[in-house]
This record gives C-alpha cells, structure tokens and sequence, in this order.
C-alpha cells in the first residue's frame, strides 16, 4: 500500500475503527472483572431480585440488543414505568411499546436549564418514561443540553468533591447512555467512559441510587459490546 | 489598526507581539489578566518562572522594558470581566483583541474592541467545536489544524471565520506535542490573520454551527486510542 492509501480518509477511518473495537473489548473485559468495585455488596442486596439478573449481566459475555431502530420513530409510547424500561434495556432485553405520530411538546434546553434539580429530575423521569424517545430526531437539543451539563458542571462538581444530585446525574447517565445505543454517537460514548473513570471517591454518593447505578453499568456494557461505532456514528 | 493581546502571562503576549509588532500600520498593547484570581505573590513567581523558560532571556527583557516605557504592557489587576478591567480595555481604543488567556470571555469584554477579539482555535470550524477537538479530529479520520475566528459569548459559535489552516497531524506519534503544535502555531496565525483584515474589503467565511457539534473533554480510554491511531500513522509516514 502506497502512503497516499494508507492516510487516505477510508484508510484511516479503517485504522480508527480496529483500534476503538479493541479498546472497547478490553474496558469490558475489564468491567467484567471490576463492576463489583462500583456496586458493593450492600447495593447489590438492596436491588433484592433484580441483584441476580444485574449480576449476570455485568459479569457474563458480552450482550448488546441493536437500538437503532429508535432513531427512526415520531415517538414511542410504553404502558411500563420509566424504571421498568431502563431495567429492560439495561439487560438488552424486548421494550414493548406503541408508536406515536404526536410527540409531546418540545422540551427546549433553555426551559431545561432553568429548572431547579428536582423540577429537572421529574421533567425528564416524565417525559422519558420510554427511554428510547432520547434517541428520536426531535430530542437532540436536549440530548445535546444534558450532555453539556454532565460534561461541564456535573464532571466539575464531582471532580472537585462538590455536592451533587446523585439521582439526576444517573437519570442522565442512563439517558445519555441509552441516546449512545440509539444514534452510535461517540461524544455520548465517551461521555460514560469518562464518568466510568473518575475516581471512587467521586463515585462513591452514587451508591445511594443502586437501581440507577446498576441501570448505568449495564448500558455501559452494552455500548462497549456494540460493533460498528465508526461507520453508524462519525458520518 | 490598534491590537491588543490580551494574555494570561507576560511571557505569553511578548511572544505573540514579537510575531506581530512589525506589521506596517499595526500597533500592539500587551494586556496581561489575572487568570483564576491568582494572589499577587503566585501570581509574579508564576510570571518569573515563565519569563525563565521563555525565548531569549536578553531579548525578553529588551521588549518588556520597550512595552513597559510606551505604555503598552498593561498588568490588569482585577479579573479581565471586572467592570474595572473593562474600562480599561476599553480606553485602549483596540479594533482587535487577540486571545491569548485560559478565560471565556463575556459581551462586554468583547465589545470593548470595535471588531472583537480573535481566537486562533486548535480545530477546523464549523466541525469541531469545544475541547480536544484535535483529538476528535484525529479520532474520526478527519484533517487538524486551527481556525482563526472573531468569537462572541458561546464556545467556538463566532459568526465571521477569518482563516482557516489544515495542519497535518502524520508526524506526531502523540496527543500532547500534536496539540502543543497546534498551540504554537497562535502567533504566526494571529500575523496571517491580522493581513487578511487590513486588506480592503475583506469577506469572512461564515461559522454555521449546524454543521457542526461541540466536543468535551475526552475520556483517558479515547485519549489511548487516539494516542495509538497518531503512533500506528507517524510509523506510516517514517
């Protein structure tokens, strides 16, 4: 192969690719080995009949369901409460729901933004009582909203040991997770790679929400276990 | 044309006036900030040990002494948005600021230069916005370099794009020396630029943020990667 090919745009893109798949299959080897660091004993006993499905699953082999299907609805609408569809898609298993041509109104950021913690936390547990709906078209804006919170004052209130709402920052996790299995973008990705590395000690409050957290680790699994990040997410 | 740096060190706007003070019809301020409200004893170690690990030690002294005598090195001693700070930017007069300070920069700061202030950002624009966009680049196959724009109050979301240059990143086997590559590259970018705009009738390529997505801070996991990708590239090109 000439140089021009090899750093030509598919080449590279090539390269890219094999490199991230390898890096994702080692972070869930390893989460495979480690996910006990971040769920204790005490809040895998808390999560009572759940525990042992949360268990399999973190240490068992890899197991993705394709979510890309969502990308492409109006809206969808589940008889089941939002924890019953996170937990279902946690564990990759089947969300039942309805499709929708009338989504809600639009959520916009701003209004977002102007929420107090726990008016943000019931805004999104209603409104995403599906999940899935963070990855349709229309929710972008605000996919992008709660992006840019955890990436900049959620990292910055836990990275400097500050007070945070546990439940909102794992109702976001598990959003921004969940809109990461959906659209296969990377910034969403990397996001939970990036709270997956903090410190234990910025961690640790989380275990105060083990439903959330275990939610979180099992999406985590899920997104390292997905093939095709580079050709479904850059373009 | 007036021109201010407006930089965090001494040591940071002496490099960026060297590069541009002989531009004919150019006049330079040098306006250091107190970045992250340091105390003044932090503050002027940190301006000593800069100074040191500067360019030449003489010529240094040379140009603060030559800045200092003309009025044109201005030591801000309250934080750059402090409506002190903004005053005194203000009497300047500048038609341009160049960025050379870790701060964001509020409307009225801006505003205190009649065409505003340039960022040389270490990505192309409107693509990659926000931090460690040269990783991201790199990460998704696409070209690096820096794009020299007027910014307003958002991150990277500047409406008149003056410059942009692609600067291959083929030769640097790592994350850190491509993104202090692209670092270096602010001052002689700042002169090119500083060219364009006192050209008559100059045209500025618009910054249409649809185009393109903000970026944060990357993970340790996808700095790897991204670490691997540049290593398994400068081998091609060696």
């Amino acid at each position: 192969m000439d140089l021009e090919t090899a750093l030509s745009k598919s080449a590279q893109l090539h390269l890219c690719d094999g490199i991230l798949r390898g890096a994702l299959l080692r972070r869930r080897a390893e989460l495979r080995k480690s996910w006990r660091r971040f769920i204790s004993s005490e809040c895998l006993e808390s999560l009572g009949s759940l525990a042992k499905g949360i268990e399999s699953f973190l240490s068992g082999q890899d197991a993705f369901r394709d979510w890309q299907f969502a990308a492409t609805v109006t809206w969808m609408n589940c008889d089941a409460t939002f924890l019953d569809c996170v937990r279902t898609i946690a564990l990759a298993g089947m969300v039942e729901y309805q499709p929708s041509d009338t989504p809600p109104p639009r959520l916009l950021p701003l209004d977002l933004s102007k929420l107090s913690s726990n008016e943000r936390f019931e805004a999104l547990y209603a409104r995403y009582r599906c999940p899935l709906n963070m990855g349709v078209a229309s929710e972008s804006d605000v996919a992008e909203e709660l992006l840019r919170q955890l990436m900049v004052q959620d990292r910055a209130k836990l990275e400097a040991g500050a007070e945070f709402g546990v439940d909102l920052i794992l109702l976001k996790l598990n959003l921004i997770g969940i809109r990461a299995l959906i659209t296969r973008d990377l910034r969403f990705l990397d996001a939970v790679n990036y709270f997956y590395e903090l410190p234990q000690r910025s961690l640790r409050r989380m275990h105060a929400n083990p439903r959330f957290l275990s939610f979180w680790l099992c999406i985590y699994a899920q997104l390292l276990s997905t093939p095709d990040w580079q050709k479904c997410g850059l373009r | 044309m007036r021109v201010a740096v407006i930089a965090g060190s001494i040591s940071g706007g002496i490099r960026i006036a060297k590069e541009i003070e002989n531009l004919t019809g150019l006049d330079v301020f040098v306006v250091v900030c107190n970045v992250g409200k340091r105390s003044p004893l932090l503050r002027w170690s940190r301006e000593l040990l800069l100074a040191l690990k500067s360019f030449e030690w003489g010529t240094f002294t040379a140009r603060v002494y030559s800045y200092s005598r003309k009025r044109k090195l201005i030591v801000l001693p309250r934080p750059l948005d402090d409506a002190t700070s903004i005053e005194r930017l203000r009497s300047l007069q500048c038609d341009i600021g160049l960025h050379a300070a870790n701060v964001i920069y509020h409307d009225p700061t801006i505003s205190a230069f009649r065409l505003g202030i340039l960022n040389a950002h270490i990505g192309i624009l409107p693509k990659y916005r926000g931090r460690c966009v040269a990783e991201w680049s790199v990460l998704q196959g696409d070209p690096t370099g820096v794009t020299v724009f007027f910014i307003d109050s958002g991150i990277d979301t500047g409406a008149r794009i003056v410059l942009r240059e692609f600067i291959p990143s083929n030769a640097w086997n790592s994350v850190r020396p491509l993104k202090n590559m692209l670092f270096g590259c602010d001052a002689r970018l700042y002169r090119k630029a500083l060219e364009v705009l006192m050209q008559p009738g100059v045209r500025f390529e618009g910054n249409d943020v649809s185009k393109g997505r903000r970026y944060y801070v990357m993970s340790k996991m996808f700095i790897r990667i991204v670490d691997e990708i540049l290593r398994d590239r400068a081998n091609l090109v060696r």
